[in-house]
């Protein structure tokens, strides 16, 4: 019945529709969490361990209740609340107790009439600690002999082997075979807005009302109720505006605990917003990983096996609901072939304790460490060959004639324009006029490199760190006027979806994409979804919003085809109104068909029930749609200052099927930003004892406008299965990134036989480099080629 | 913050003119700024994002010039002449720099974006048509964690007088 339809080309979606969202955001005007303020509200300060690894020896914080504005101080010994995760066996109380194991750990809280008074109290806490030897580094937690970070149970908390069959055979069989260390620095992600939360007794329900910066609404209710031991009725959870989130606001945090537990004691409101040092200390911290490599290669340089040794550092607990070190390396294995054709694959994974902050999700959680590893493997097969990149990448990448392709670990990729976007980005950067430039720039002393990053991201997929929901759900409701009001399980946090979401159900319903309203981010509100991660909204809240517009779209065919006493085949619904096709006379607009099903019930059709509102699920016929692209990053290394400037960025990227490819536009130079920063800048440093040496923003850095230049995009576009033929983009750009920058590093200081193996890339470490080839001299070029810094 | 419990005996009087309203705060001498203009006047439209005077996010006009208001007590803008992100907003829609990053889409999370835009202000004020340079300097010290910047460039290119 939708035939026409079909035929018809959609009017918003794939537009450049301007934001929804903009207005309230440019004027001020939008509602973020500490924006929120109920009369009588409680501000809490946690005391936060200064210790990486000790027992508890006394907790005094009598000073801090006697302190003016004070009303509550909570210990562990007030709270017996702990995060459990019994996969693991390890539960983190909510407030230390016993012992500390990582800086940044809560200890204490203080509820306070203003953060001024709770922070002035925390001052006053004494505790009192017995330090124990910390546990810093993978390597070291992986003997057996070192000290438990948990007493009773080893420090290696995840263990997993995976190998083709015809491995090893392959392996040894194999002409050229080269091995490699590479190093992932820790991060996190550090979006603006801080974390944070309120809860609020609602005397009106009797229920629990949660404001929370988060990426999953009903996750984040469902984590809370069970931690609580509330039904999940009796919590209303709402996500206001969120100011950036990039998965460390997917995870589940004992703050969350405190606080509410609090509200509910204390029947007042209880606020926690984090300070900036709160947040690089105690927000879920992410990558930190060793990849031990060994690769097998013939002597054209196509890749014939890949090994590797995995380790993750999980941090001092298994973070809530998604352990960081697992998600960086189990995934990072499967993906590890990325777009080649590596027939054989041999993993083993290690994740250990450490006396760290818990690793949890950043954007592109496996990706940047993953690529890395590949578009490292197949430069290093370059180098060694004295092939050019290109050359190598070319042998190695999958064809179109390749579709579905089954990867060595077992994915099977949807089909996607590998070969042709590695083609379209070095024709966006004119590679071959770079490397004739590059040649005379040599020549002059000036250093500039150019990387190249092949990437495959899996999106939409059953389980990721928005939780193990493979749906998602869309409420779409026309109100009698005519206008439309949608409701999903989306958490965004910047990514437009009001927009996007709009944009669909728009064409759906044909009207303008202004008159459909899209609620999100409160449990009252929205149907049960799951949330916004792992480049899952446009896919799958996209299929859900079309499913739910289609089925409206139906009914109001229906009705009209009723009304005007047409065939439903013969109806077109466009521009606010429908109308008998070939004769435009015969109309109705929305607003009356509206009218109609809800007041003007006697004339229906027979059997149609009253009022325009659905509801549907969408779950993708796929597991995962794959998408894909090219990056390509030119830099100039200045070996006298060793400072890396990137200069140049270009991206061909694949994500099927585009709802507004402005929002992917910004949504891939977010990402090439972030990655820039993976690459270049951003580190967490640990000193030998244990603290955290990166607390505010001048040591953790972030890129700014001068670290980013203009970035070229071309879209490739192979539809997916999926519903709209989406496929999710939200992390590709930062699981490219780093693997292109460092590369073009690589490539601009290959006269000093610099193969980059670790990040961030420092102007320290380029110094060193230079130094270090200085004082080498060095005789031959394989001598060069596994410098491994 | 409030006032249940910290004495007004405490308190010092604060007298700006804010987006061109004169106002008295009673203020404890160490509230920052922001926290003043935020909590006291209800004026969130300024952030906080660091409080460590690195991010810019909660940047406003004092006396036209740019300022980190987490890095001000409010004692001392005791008089003078405060502008926030309501204060260039019109009554109705968006001033021509808020349409330009609207259209431009030099926003996504929009955490950062109230302070871009006055940064904006202060930028086309003295400098009618930046280059793609001074624009990349003026905005050196706002970070924006979602854009890459490319399109807040835009957007400010866009609302210069030659492209007016």
């Amino acid at each position: 019945m939708t035939v026409r339809f079909e035929q018809s080309k959609p009017q918003f979606t794939g537009a450049r529709v301007e934001r929804a969202e903009d207005a309230r955001l440019l004027t001020g005007r939008a509602r973020y969490l500490d924006d929120l303020d109920f009369p009588g509200t409680l501000e809490v300060a946690f005391v936060r361990s200064t210790h990486a690894a000790a027992k508890l020896v006394s907790v005094h914080a009598e000073a801090a209740s006697r302190m003016p504005g004070v009303r509550m101080v909570w210990t562990a010994a007030d709270i017996h609340v702990t995060l459990d995760s019994p996969e693991f066996g390890v539960n983190q109380p909510v407030l230390a107790k016993d012992e500390v194991r990582y800086v940044g750990e809560p200890v204490v809280a203080i509820f306070a009439d203003s953060r001024y008074a709770a922070e002035d109290a925390a001052d006053t806490v004494e505790v009192t600690y017995a330090d124990l030897p910390p546990v810093l580094h993978i390597r070291e937690a992986l003997q057996a002999e070192t000290r438990r970070v948990h007493a009773e149970r080893p420090n290696v908390m995840y263990h997993q082997e995976y190998q083709t069959d015809g491995f090893e055979e392959a392996f040894g069989n194999a002409l050229h075979h080269l091995s490699a260390t590479f190093t992932l620095h820790r991060q996190t992600a550090v979006p603006m807005e801080t974390r944070g939360c309120m809860a609020a007794p609602d005397g009106a329900t009797n229920r629990l009302h949660v404001y929370v910066s988060h990426q999953s609404p009903h996750g984040f209710r469902a984590d809370l109720c069970k931690f609580l031991g509330v039904p999940e009725h009796a919590v209303r959870v709402i996500v206001p505006e969120v100011g950036g989130a990039f998965g460390i606001k997917a995870m589940f945090y004992p703050e969350y605990v405190v606080v509410a537990l609090a509200a509910l004691r204390l029947r007042r409101p209880v606020k926690w917003i984090a300070d900036r040092s709160e947040c690089l200390l105690a927000d879920c911290h992410a990558r930190d990983g060793i990849h031990d490599v060994d690769v097998a290669f013939d002597g054209d340089g196509r890749i014939l096996a890949l090994r590797d040794h995995l380790m993750g550092d999980s941090g001092a607990y298994p973070a809530v609901p998604f352990c960081g070190s697992i998600g960086e390396t189990s995934l990072a294995a499967r993906m590890l072939t990325g777009p080649y054709k590596i027939p054989h694959l041999s993993f083993t994974i290690d994740c250990t304790y450490s006396n760290k902050a818990p690793l949890g999700a950043y954007r592109g959680v496996w990706g940047p460490p993953a690529s890395f590893v590949q578009e490292g493997v197949v430069d290093r097969v370059a180098r060694a060959l004295h092939k050019d990149p290109v050359a190598v990448r070319r042998i190695n990448l999958l064809q179109p004639e390749d579709f579905p392709y089954r990867t060595a670990s077992g994915f099977v990729y949807d089909p996607g324009s590998y070969a042709e976007s590695l083609e379209t980005a070095l024709e966006l950067v004119d590679y071959d006029g770079f490397r004739k430039r590059q040649r005379e720039d040599r020549s002059r002393g000036v250093y500039r490199g150019i990387g190249i990053s092949v990437f495959v991201e899996p999106t939409a997929m059953a389980a990721s760190e928005a939780g193990d929901i493979p749906y998602e759900a869309a409420t779409v409701r026309m109100e009698p006027t005519g206008t439309v009001t949608a409701a999903l399980g989306l958490g965004p946090s910047g990514q437009g979806h009001e927009t996007t979401m709009a944009q669909l159900i728009a064409d759906e319903l044909g009207v303008d994409v202004r008159d459909v309203v899209v609620l999100h981010g409160d449990t009252d509100s929205a149907p049960y979804g799951g949330g916004t991660g792992g480049s899952r909204s446009g896919t799958i809240g996209g299929g859900a919003a079309l499913t739910a517009g289609r089925k409206l779209r139906d009914k109001l065919l229906a009705l009209a085809a009723h009304l005007l006493e047409a065939d439903v085949a013969d109806i077109e619904l466009k521009d606010g109104a429908a109308h008998v096709a070939g004769v435009p006379a015969q109309r109705l607009t929305v607003q009356q068909l509206a009218t109609a099903a809800y007041t003007d019930v006697n004339r229906l059709p027979e059997g149609m029930k009253p009022g325009l509102e659905v509801m549907a699920r969408y779950q993708p016929t796929r597991p995962i749609t794959f998408s894909n692209g090219t990056h390509i990053a030119v830099v100039d290394v200045d070996v006298a200052t060793g400072q890396i400037q990137t200069v140049d960025y270009v991206v061909a990227n694949d994500c099927g099927v585009l709802i507004n490819p402005t929002i992917v536009e910004g949504q891939i130079h977010g990402g090439v930003a972030q990655g820039i920063g993976e690459a270049l800048l951003e580190e967490l440093k640990y000193d030998t004892e244990g603290q955290l040496t990166t607390v505010s923003l001048s040591d953790y850095l972030l890129p700014t406008t001068h670290d980013i230049p203009n970035i070229r995009i071309r879209h490739l576009v192979t539809p997916s299965e999926s519903k709209g033929g989406f496929k999710g983009m939200g992390e590709g750009s930062l699981i490219a990134a780093p693997a292109a920058v460092v590369a073009a590093v690589s490539d601009a200081l290959e006269p000093f036989g610099v193969m980059v193996s670790s990040m961030p890339v420092t102007p320290d470490q380029v110094l060193e480099w230079i130094d270090a080839d200085q004082e080498k001299k060095v005789d031959s070029v394989d001598s060069k080629v596994y410098f491994e810094n | 913050m409030s006032d249940a419990v910290i004495s007004a005996s405490g308190r010092t009087p604060v007298r700006m003119e804010v987006n061109g309203v004169a106002e008295t705060v009673y203020v404890e001498p160490r509230w920052l700024l922001s926290d003043v203009l935020r909590h006291q006047l209800g004026l969130t439209g300024t952030h906080v994002g660091c409080e460590q005077g690195v991010c810019g996010v909660c940047t406003v006009l004092l006396d036209g010039v740019l300022v980190r208001s987490c890095l001000l007590f409010a004692v001392q803008v005791d008089g003078h002449r405060v502008t926030t992100i309501e204060g260039v907003t019109p009554d109705e829609g968006l001033s021509p720099i808020q349409a330009s990053f609207q259209r431009h889409h030099g926003l996504q999370c929009g955490f950062c974006t109230p302070a871009m835009v006055l940064t904006a202000e202060a930028l086309l004020r003295t400098h009618p048509n930046p280059s793609e340079a001074d624009i990349r300097d003026a905005f050196s010290g706002n970070i924006c964690r979602c854009t890459g910047y490319q399109f807040i460039v835009d957007a400010i290119r866009g609302c210069s007088e030659e492209e007016r």
